[in-house]
């Protein structure tokens, strides 16, 4: 539609240079020189792992090394669920309700626990040839175990959610800190420049808000778009006005574009005014585009029910996950879910739905009906579209419970040990990494902390952690801070 | 003395370490056979088994060494690791080996606590003196060591040099010329009067000119005709509005709590516009600095002080603490302080240093802590300030003297009127009055309250007023006194009745209380810890003795069993009748004397005292008996006022002496409409007193406790408290002038002075960073381009001796930042043009010596504020509590809610509020296109902006391009735009159809639309 040879008026070398410049042309891609040692710097310019200096920040950026993944679908299972009422069976447990949990830590929770094991209230069973123990919260995830890669000796430091969720996506919990979305895009570059790159879909907002998908100190550019379940994902600004016409505002945009390049002319050194004169067609794109791919009518009844989106206790994450496949269908890089709540009555606050300190079984269940169907079905359908290959979806609240009881039936946080699941590129389907000590309690072999889990995302994608750096305020950051190994074990 | 122990205390770690190695060779080598046997049985294989994965030279090479520290040698285990010694020969008490084992404060090994036994076996060898057969060594890591004799020559820490002035009428010339031509750069061309006028006001205000301003610049030919604009535009109150957001970006100021719950802090705006205020009085920078750091003890209780050490709680804090967390959030917020302080002030990461040396800069890891004590009694939270204690006092003050006409009236009244009127009244109508119930209730002649206003109401009732905050100081009767949390009432009554018996107390409910009452507490409830009652004469010249009357608590209409009313009269404070779960209902309580009070001669003057813990009742009735056994009463009661008329004229008979006449008036006034006129005009005055129009201010208050050395940042890991002081490296003498000084001082009013010492502190640097952040906001990029970073990683001057000649300007002008404005702006190198000259662009390509003028995008706040002056409909309102996108007020003052940035400041690069920021982002996005093409504010001032270019339906086109040229971009339109805005408009009004009536102003608006997306509206040149 917009063909730039026909951009008027400009003057040659300046307008080749602003060719480059406006990120047309794989001149730009010369600028992506990523990695620090491959930076000269000069004293006054920031070294930083990527030059931006003048480059659209959001080129596509070629990895160091070929990653297996190219997008990631993190299904965060806001406030928390149970490991052992989840994915790490642990017979011992089943077995000593009541009895007193030898090691019980009175650190451990954000409350008081009794001390006592609190058996987990569901029936457990093995699925798949890998023989994974499921719980019957997930009677539609539980058939696709032989996907997952289970880690089950997550742990982190923070015992309140706002911190850990901070914790578990930007590194560490100070705020101000990029989340994992945006080093990822800062790494990586965008794939699809009519979409954002890294997009967030919340019900509630999740406690720690904004600060879990801050670009932090990284140029805006990185934050992540947030959409809102309960405004049905709309998009500031993206509707053009109805006093105008799509004719008249193209009209327009004509002639801001000529406008802005005749401005440019004699201000050749100023990098950012080819950029703001691209940006504006990429609105113009993207005002298509975005729209286009949020819209869920043009899937067909079978995908819609094979999500759940007839289900009311689950439409919304259904809606959230068919959104997702969605995204990363188009090229977006990093899609994160926050899971909300299902029906009411389960006892548990909106932006926490996993927070079972009363009650874990009515809970859970609750949370389990609004997230199983719509995750298995993203799965499958991500497998049958062939996008799996590319894609890692991750499943995981920002910690895990305390195997011992909280009240009667409810359990507090436990940062100590936890489990999460990968499934898709990059990852050994059926395995279990890591493990908890006989109550589920700790993490005890093979500890994997959220640096070593950053660490291995960003080499699934073709990033070595150490080298995406940015400096900030005197100072290199990274992701992993000053931790983070790979989980080698793991990988496919 | 008190330094000597700091350094004592926090070098203590390597000399203990060094004393462990030596030891324990000297002991190794005399121990016996049997230690080393015992070593080889029971300490060797726990060894190898439970610590070498994780503390050997083999974990090292596997990268899993943990803590530096080396389990597999004798010199490993003589070293120590990053923690510091782990054994203490001799002393397994003392080992922190063993708390490790133990499981006390630090947990080892991970997998599990060792057996009892084997712990045992530990302590034993380490009391043996650790025999230790084993060779080998530790690696030895490079570390860096910190000379700060050789950190004092890094070009920031040293003091201000001399520069020679180059010959130029303005020495900024001179240095920038030098520069340019030992570059072989040519020296730019002035920019053209519009442009540079378009640049002043945005830079200096944040405002475009108006098209009148703009002509009326361009036709003064003056040579001075800049430097009045200049000058003017100082003096606007808009140049504090913005410059004060440059400053709060470096302060990442924020009004609310961030984390979950992000809780909004109402009065964190005044730290805002206190620096708004400033910097429009032209503070001086030292003391602008030294108020930040310590305005609250600089100046006490003033508004001022407090709003001003906003800037030391600006920062996040979480909303959920538990005792778990709480002494390491302390830490993270005195770390928010010091990096604030750090990057803000000095251009430094003092952050760096919390955790181990600055890794790069001369800042030893004990200077952070030193830093960090000044903060030891500094907490965060909200304090009710009297924004103008002087007209609050001039209030009271002419209010007390109005009160003397009335006096004077009553006075006159009761020497005149007054006799007759009752003399006639009471042999007419005092029989007439029915006897005494058992409960007279009592009119209180004075109310005082700690936190409340009292006033008295209709048959007896006191009613709760309105409240002072806790921790407000106020004036209240020509004192200043600091309002408690605690309520206390005191009441005075008078009766001339005899022989009291019995006291009742009645709180009610009402629906003006919290949750109804009858407390004042948001639930409704109040705790008596006490009553107290005192009887004295009336007659001050009476010599007979106050009694403090014993109350007998005989009944309670409702009390709990375990906080009966029993504990109010009981003479401890500490214990009260709480009554909370039966609150919502009338309550009385009743009291017996424990002997009948006989009464004065004269009158008796009760003096009733309630003692809450936190507040009052709302509204609550005095009443007293004179006849025994109130227990078994109904609640029938009378006023006391016809039994004290009977009374007095008892004892007086129908001869009033006329010391009588005026505390008479009070008895007689609900029976004689004259008498009431006067009294309670005298009464009702005094109720009125004008109260302080209390603002919630979000400053320091008193709170923390004493900072300690952390060794590697870990609040388990105390290595003695830290003493303040300052940074070592910028030590002018050879001690510490935190010490040398006066110690006796607040420890931050010593920071704040040693900050703003040139001579003996950090002055010096101070005034680098302020003139470089000046110079960056005028020139689009910094003399040092890392304005919050002078140390070894940030960027070098690329002109030091015009950084040097700008700090020296700034002192010569006793730190204001105004004259130094005006220097920068009447230089050649602020006034040239952005043109480009192709030869420079070969040799500087990053025009770091300034050859031409960086065109730069205004930021988030100035772009929406140049489209609400584009529409003409701005409002200039300053000041106060912060508004949301849908003002119209200027940007500077939008909340900003850590959690919930305004979309249109966030989408233009408006910084997270979490750290100092120096220099914000620039970031070319489509969700900023996407806002300008369709967010209904660009919509609305586009359509404003239509209205404003065509006030009248018969303006010509031309003229309106003309018009709205000049207010978008301060200039008019070439004949080309002209011709191609007429094509524009024509095209637009046929796509709307010609016919509409209001094709043209629809028209129009698309090309106002237009001019608001274009570059040269958020650009200036």
């Amino acid at each position: 539609m917009f063909n730039y040879d026909s951009a008027a008026n400009i003057n040659l070398p300046a307008r080749r240079r602003f060719l480059q410049q406006a990120g047309l042309g794989f001149g730009s891609l010369a600028l992506a020189s990523m990695l620090r040692e491959e930076h000269t710097a000069t004293a006054s310019e920031p070294v930083n792992a990527i030059s931006l200096n003048g480059a659209d920040p959001l080129a596509l950026r070629a990895p160091k090394f070929p990653g297996k993944v190219k997008s990631i679908i993190w299904l965060f299972m806001t406030g928390a669920p149970s490991q052992v009422d989840t994915w790490d069976y642990k017979p011992e447990l089943q077995k000593r309700d009541g009895e007193t949990l030898a090691g019980s830590d009175p650190k451990t929770g954000f409350f008081t626990t009794s001390g006592k094991c609190l058996k987990s209230p569901f029936a457990w069973g093995q699925y798949g040839e890998s023989g994974s123990w499921v719980s019957d919260l997930f009677p539609h995830l539980s058939q696709h175990v032989d996907k997952m890669c289970f880690l089950h000796s997550m742990y982190l430091k923070q015992n309140n959610h706002a911190p850990a969720s901070l914790e578990l996506m930007c590194g560490t919990n100070r705020p101000g800190l990029p989340a994992l979305g945006a080093w990822m895009t800062y790494g990586l570059g965008s794939q699809n420049q009519n979409l954002p790159s890294y997009v967030v879909l919340h019900d509630t907002r999740p406690r720690g808000d904004d600060q879990i998908w801050s670009a932090g100190f990284l140029p805006k550019t990185y934050q992540a778009l947030a959409l809102d379940s309960r405004r049905k994902e709309s998009i500031d600004n993206l509707t053009r006005d109805a006093k105008h016409s799509n004719q008249q505002q193209r009209t327009q945009l004509d002639l801001i574009r000529e406008l802005n390049q005749r401005h440019a002319i004699d201000r050749a050194t100023q990098a950012d005014l080819a950029a703001r004169i691209n940006s504006f067609e990429l609105a113009y794109r993207m005002q298509m585009a975005a729209p286009e791919a949020l819209d869920l009518a043009s899937e067909t009844d079978a995908v819609h029910k094979l999500y759940g989106m007839d289900r009311p206790e689950c439409e919304t994450f259904s809606r959230q996950c068919l959104l997702a496949r969605r995204l990363v269908e188009r090229g977006v890089r990093f899609v994160q879910i926050f899971a909300g709540k299902g029906v009411d009555g389960d006892g548990s606050v909106n932006d926490v739905p996993w927070d079972c300190h009363s009650d874990v079984q009515v809970n859970h269940r609750s949370c389990g009906l609004h997230t199983d169907q719509p995750a298995a079905a993203l799965l499958a359908d991500l497998e049958a579209r062939g996008l799996l290959d590319s894609t890692l979806v991750i499943w995981g609240g920002e910690f895990g419970r305390t195997s011992d009881s909280q009240g009667a039936k409810g359990r507090d946080h436990n940062p100590n040990g936890f489990t999460i699941w990968m499934a898709g590129a990059g990852v050994k389907g059926g395995f279990h990494y890591g493990a908890t000590d006989p109550f589920g309690y700790k993490a005890v072999e093979n500890k994997v902390h959220v640096n070593d889990l950053h660490a291995t995302l960003l080499h699934l994608l073709g990033i070595e952690h150490t080298q995406l750096t940015y400096k900030f305020n005197g100072r290199d950051f990274r992701l992993t801070d000053v931790g983070g190994e790979v989980l080698k074990d793991i990988l496919a | 003395m008190k330094t000597l122990k700091r350094i004592t205390a926090l070098q203590a770690l390597p000399i203990a370490a060094l004393a462990i190695a030596l030891m324990s060779r000297s002991e190794c080598s005399a121990a016996d056979e049997s230690g080393i046997s015992f070593f080889e049985q029971k300490i060797r294989p726990m060894l190898v088994e439970h610590c070498y994965a994780c503390h050997s030279v083999e974990a090292l090479e596997n990268k899993k060494l943990q803590g530096a520290l080396y389990l597999d040698s004798a010199a490993g285990v003589a070293a120590g690791g990053e923690s510091g010694a782990v054994v203490v020969t001799g002393k397994s008490a003392d080992s922190l080996l063993m708390k490790a084992l133990r499981y006390d404060g630090l947990e080892m090994p991970p997998s599990g606590k060792l057996s009892d036994e084997v712990i045992a076996d530990f302590a034993k060898w380490i009391d043996l003196g650790a025999p230790d057969p084993r060779e080998g060594s530790v690696p030895v890591k490079p570390k860096r060591e910190i000379n700060l004799d050789e950190g004092r020559r890094w070009w920031a820490f040293q003091p201000l040099q001399a520069v020679k002035l180059p010959i130029a009428a303005n020495p900024i010339d001179g240095f920038i010329s030098i520069a340019q031509q030992s570059q072989g750069l040519k020296p730019g061309v002035p920019a053209g009067k519009e442009a540079l006028l378009r640049r002043a006001y945005f830079d200096l205000i944040g405002l475009p000119p108006t098209p009148e301003q703009m002509a009326a610049y361009v036709a003064d030919a003056s040579p001075r005709a800049f430097e009045k604009v200049v000058d003017e535009l100082l003096a606007s109150p808009a140049y504090g509005e913005r410059w004060a957001r440059h400053w709060l970006d470096a302060a990442r100021f924020a009004e609310s709590g961030g984390y979950e719950f992000d809780r909004f802090r109402p009065g964190a705006y005044h730290y805002r516009d206190w620096v708004i205020s400033a910097l429009n009085s032209d503070m001086a920078y030292d003391q602008f600095v030294q108020m930040q750091l310590a305005g609250d003890v600089i100046s006490p209780d003033s508004i001022e002080g407090a709003a001003a050490t906003g800037f030391l709680v600006a920062g996040p804090y979480p909303g959920q603490i538990t005792v778990k967390t709480v002494e390491r959030i302390r830490y993270d917020q005195l770390d928010d302080m010091m990096m604030t302080i750090g990057g803000s002030m000095l251009g430094l990461t003092l952050g760096c240093a919390r955790c181990h040396e600055h890794k790069y800069d001369p800042i030893p890891h004990q200077d952070y802590y030193a830093l960090a004590a000044a903060m030891a009694t500094t907490a965060h939270g909200p304090r009710p300030l009297d924004p103008d204690p002087a007209a609050t006092a001039l209030a009271q003050e002419k209010h007390n003297a109005d009160q003397q006409p009335l006096l004077d009236a009553l006075n006159a009244f009761a020497a005149t009127e007054l006799p007759t009127r009752f003399t006639t009244w009471q042999e007419k109508e005092l029989s007439k009055q029915p006897a005494a119930t058992r409960w007279q209730t009592m009119e209180p002649v004075d109310l005082e309250a700690e936190r409340s206003y009292l006033k008295e109401s209709a048959g007896g009732l006191i009613v709760h007023d309105g409240m002072l905050a806790a921790g407000s100081v106020v004036r209240q009767r020509g004192q200043s006194r600091k309002v408690r949390a605690d309520e206390v009432y005191r009441l005075t009554f008078h009766t001339h009745q005899k022989n009291l018996q019995s006291l009742r107390l009645d709180a009610f409910t009402d629906g003006s209380l919290p949750a109804r009452g009858p407390g004042l507490n948001s639930d409704g409830s109040f705790q008596l810890g006490e009553i107290t009652v005192t009887a004295r004469p009336i007659n001050l010249q009476s010599k007979d003795v106050p009694k403090n009357l014993k109350l007998k608590p005989l009944f309670a209409a409702f009390e709990d069993k375990d906080q009966p009313l029993s504990n109010a009269a009981d003479g401890r404070p500490e214990t009260a009748w709480i009554v909370k779960t039966t609150a919502k209902k009338d309550n009385a309580a009743i009291f017996e004397f424990e002997e009948p009070l006989a009464g004065f001669d004269g009158g008796t003057e009760l003096v009733v005292e309630l003692t809450f813990r936190e507040l009052g009742m709302g509204r609550l009735r005095f009443a007293f008996s004179v006849d025994p056994n109130p227990a078994t009463w109904a609640g029938e009661v009378t006023t006391q006022h016809a039994s004290e008329l009977r009374a007095i004229m008892a004892t007086h008979g129908k001869e009033l002496p006329d010391s009588m006449r005026v505390p008479l008036a009070r008895w007689f006034a609900p029976f004689d409409p004259e008498t009431a006129k006067v009294f309670y005009a005298v009464r009702d005055h005094r109720a009125a007193v004008p109260r302080p129009h209390l603002q919630e201010v979000y400053t320091t208050v008193s709170g923390g406790q004493d900072v300690f050395f952390l060794r590697r940042g870990e609040v388990d890991n105390k290595a003695g408290k830290a003493e303040p002081g300052f940074l070592q490296v910028m030590w002018r003498k050879n001690e510490d002038p935190a010490v040398a000084d006066s110690p006796a001082a607040h420890p931050r009013v010593a920071l704040a002075k040693w900050m703003t010492d040139v001579n003996n502190g950090a002055g010096a640097l101070l005034a680098r960073v302020i003139v470089n952040r000046l110079w960056q906001h005028h020139l689009g990029q910094g003399i040092v381009g890392t304005p919050n970073d002078f140390g070894v990683q940030g960027d070098r001057p690329t002109h030091p001796e015009l950084l040097e000649h700008l700090a020296q300007e700034l002192l010569r002008q006793g730190w204001k930042l105004k004259p130094l404005h005006r220097a920068i702006m009447l230089s050649d190198v602020y006034q040239q043009s952005h043109v480009i000259n192709p030869d420079n662009l070969k040799i500087d390509s990053a025009n770091r010596y300034w050859w031409h003028f960086p065109p730069r995008r205004l930021e988030a706040e100035t772009i929406r504020d140049a489209l609400l002056a584009a529409g003409g409909n701005g409002d200039s309102l300053m000041y106060g509590a912060s508004v949301l996108e849908d003002s119209q007020r200027r940007s500077v003052y939008l909340r900003v809610k850590r959690s919930e940035l305004l979309p249109i400041m966030a989408i233009f690069d408006a910084p997270e509020p979490t750290q100092s920021i120096g220099k914000r982002s620039v970031t070319t996005v489509p969700t900023q296109a996407l806002a300008m093409m369709n967010s209904p504010l660009v919509r609305q001032q586009a359509e404003k902006l239509t209205a404003r270019i065509r006030p009248t339906a018969d303006q010509p086109l031309s003229t309106s391009i003309v018009l709205a040229y000049q207010i978008a971009f301060g200039r008019s339109p070439s004949e080309a735009e002209q011709l191609q805005m007429t094509a524009f408009i024509e095209k637009q009004r046929e796509a709307i159809g010609r016919d509409s009536p209001e094709s043209t102003e629809k028209a129009l608006t698309e090309f106002c639309h237009v001019l608001l997306c274009l570059n040269e509206f958020v650009y200036i040149d």
